[in-house]
């Protein structure tokens, strides 16, 4: 039943979103260097890290997949990637509006975590094409759980080669949260940290339980012996 | 790094929330049209579930004359049960 | 010796010879790449290369044409039933991504030993960056090969075959190009080959082919199963 629990979370992620919301605007105080723009990191890193996260956890999700065979571990892998992929779009958007503001230019390569970042999108951008061009529904579901591991490996990697590909000349532009930052903005990034977290762990749990829906139907479309509905255009991982 | 005069920067900030509401946004439109599909398949399996009752024990059945929402606007008795 | 060894040994030695005799992969890819040479020297408008620009022109050149022999790698075994040969017999499965990942591997190796040549004749004024380029040539060519067998098993059994191959391998080598052309950079630079950072960059680049080795080892079985 993937709908439990459904209601509390998204009430939990209302709330907090909310209060993070006023933390940022009211209550963190102003950057020294960057100024106002420097909100943005309130929406941009968490997005990011949450995301990062999410792929990692797609593939412990491929890890079980593997070993268990149950393929509703394949279920959750794909959804954490496809709720990665997607709060992905946001960090890629949220970064160069960002950048604009910063460096007048619409996307940067001197920023060796966005480049990283772009790199790794692009990669399960891929898990989409690949896993819908495997016909057999078992196969496909093992293969993109070979593909979530091998890509949940490289994550790390390639954050390390394209930090070290920076050019020496240009020192990391904008500074994590995590480092020297006063308490305040501690406070307010944690606070957004936990609701974008809360968020994607509600729209993940939200796609499962839709996708347990669609499954359920199936199965009382097969109970009754009812007729198919019209031909799907691919085999979608399915929650029975 | 200079920093912007305030509402220049604000447009950006301002910005990059929206695009994030947007794309929360756009995430419901999806699924609410995924949702709608799910209504229009278990109506369709209703009516045949029904039709296929009333054709094979010949007992009157409700027929499709009471909508069903308001089956789910009572307690879980409606036909078939919760799952 | 081991079955699991014999069955390596068996199976490279076949697709050695088999590549040997027909020579499908290993012209194409070297036909390829100097081609792509001569199309960089036109749409760069540049008659030498050095420094970073070299590197990157070389590495482009080799990966694009590596591609073209992973994505050939498998269809043997597709058209022929190894894999279910493979699943039949008692051995370790692993034998034959080993066996695969190996004559990719010689696959890689032949084609540098032409175009790396060609490369320095139409675009470095010296050879004296060759010899320390070995090095990186072997240690790119490990892990390119292991990614590259994983990815070409993987995209195989699927529809769009062609094009899965590039599609999924070219972000995942991506920090293995990083690594290779920071090596490289230095090593073609117009005086004559600087280290700047080899070490960590060669660091970099075994620490890719040890993981992805690992990736490759853990998962393959899973992609035989039927």
């Amino acid at each position: 039943m993937y709908g439990k629990g459904l209601r509390p979370l998204s009430i939990a992620t209302v709330v907090t979103l909310a209060a993070a919301l006023y933390l940022v605007f009211f209550y963190a105080p102003l950057d020294a260097d960057q100024g106002f723009i420097q909100k943005i990191f309130y929406l941009h890193v968490p997005l990011a890290i949450t995301a990062l996260v999410g792929f990692v956890v797609g593939g412990v999700f491929a890890i079980a997949h593997l070993r268990s065979g149950d393929r509703r571990w394949d279920a959750y892998s794909y959804v954490s990637i496809h709720m990665s992929v997607i709060f992905g779009v946001a960090v890629l958007i949220t970064g160069s509006i960002w950048a604009k503001a910063s460096w007048g230019h619409w996307w940067v390569w001197d920023e060796p975590t966005l480049v990283s970042f772009l790199i790794v999108f692009l990669l399960y951008a891929t898990y989409y094409p690949f896993r819908y061009a495997i016909e057999d529904p078992e196969r496909q579901a093992r293969y993109a759980s070979v593909f979530a591991v091998t890509a949940g490996a490289f994550v790390p990697l390639n954050f390390l080669a394209v930090r070290m590909a920076q050019s020496l000349v240009h020192p990391r532009v904008f500074a994590t949260a995590n480092g020297g930052l006063p308490n305040s903005m501690l406070l307010t990034f944690l606070a957004s940290l936990v609701a974008i977290a809360l968020l994607w762990v509600t729209l993940v749990k939200f796609e499962l339980t839709a996708k347990s829906a669609s499954g359920q139907v199936k199965r009382l479309r097969r109970a009754l012996d009812a007729p198919a509905p019209g031909p799907r255009s691919r085999v979608a991982p399915e929650v029975g | 790094m200079p920093a912007l005069p305030l509402d220049e920067a604000g447009k950006y900030v301002a910005g990059a929330y929206i695009v994030f509401l947007v794309l929360i946004v756009i995430y419901v439109a999806i699924m609410a049209a995924k949702l709608q599909r799910i209504e229009k398949e278990l109506r369709e399996l209703a009516r045949f579930a029904e039709s296929r009752a009333t054709s094979d024990q010949a007992a009157p059945g409700r027929g499709s004359g009471t909508p069903s929402i308001s089956d789910s606007l009572a307690s879980h008795g409606s036909r078939g049960g919760g799952a | 010796m081991t079955p699991s060894r014999a069955a390596f040994a068996a199976i490279l030695a076949k697709d050695l010879r088999s590549e040997l005799r027909t020579l499908q992969s290993l012209p194409a890819m070297a036909l390829f790449a100097v081609t792509a040479f001569v199309i960089f020297r036109f749409g760069l408008d540049r008659t030498s290369l050095s420094g970073s620009l070299a590197a990157g022109v070389l590495w482009a050149t080799l990966l694009f044409a590596a591609v073209l022999g992973i994505n050939r790698l498998f269809v043997a075994e597709r058209e022929e039933g190894g894999f279910d040969a493979i699943r039949l017999a008692p051995i370790d499965r692993t034998a034959l991504f080993a066996a695969k990942g190996t004559a990719l591997l010689v696959y890689l190796l032949a084609l540098e030993l032409i175009a790396v040549p060609v490369f320095a004749l139409f675009f470095l004024g010296s050879v004296s960056a060759l010899p320390p380029l070995v090095t990186v040539l072997l240690l790119a060519d490990l892990g390119l090969a292991a990614t590259g067998t994983l990815i070409s098993s993987m995209a195989v059994n699927s529809r769009a075959r062609d094009l899965l191959v590039p599609l999924v391998l070219l972000p995942l080598v991506v920090p293995l190009m990083i690594a290779a052309t920071g090596a490289t950079d230095p090593l073609l630079a117009v005086g004559g080959p600087t280290y700047n950072r080899f070490g960590a960059w060669l660091a970099v680049l075994g620490l890719y082919d040890l993981i992805f080795l690992l990736v490759g080892y853990a998962v393959f079985d899973f992609l035989l199963e039927d």
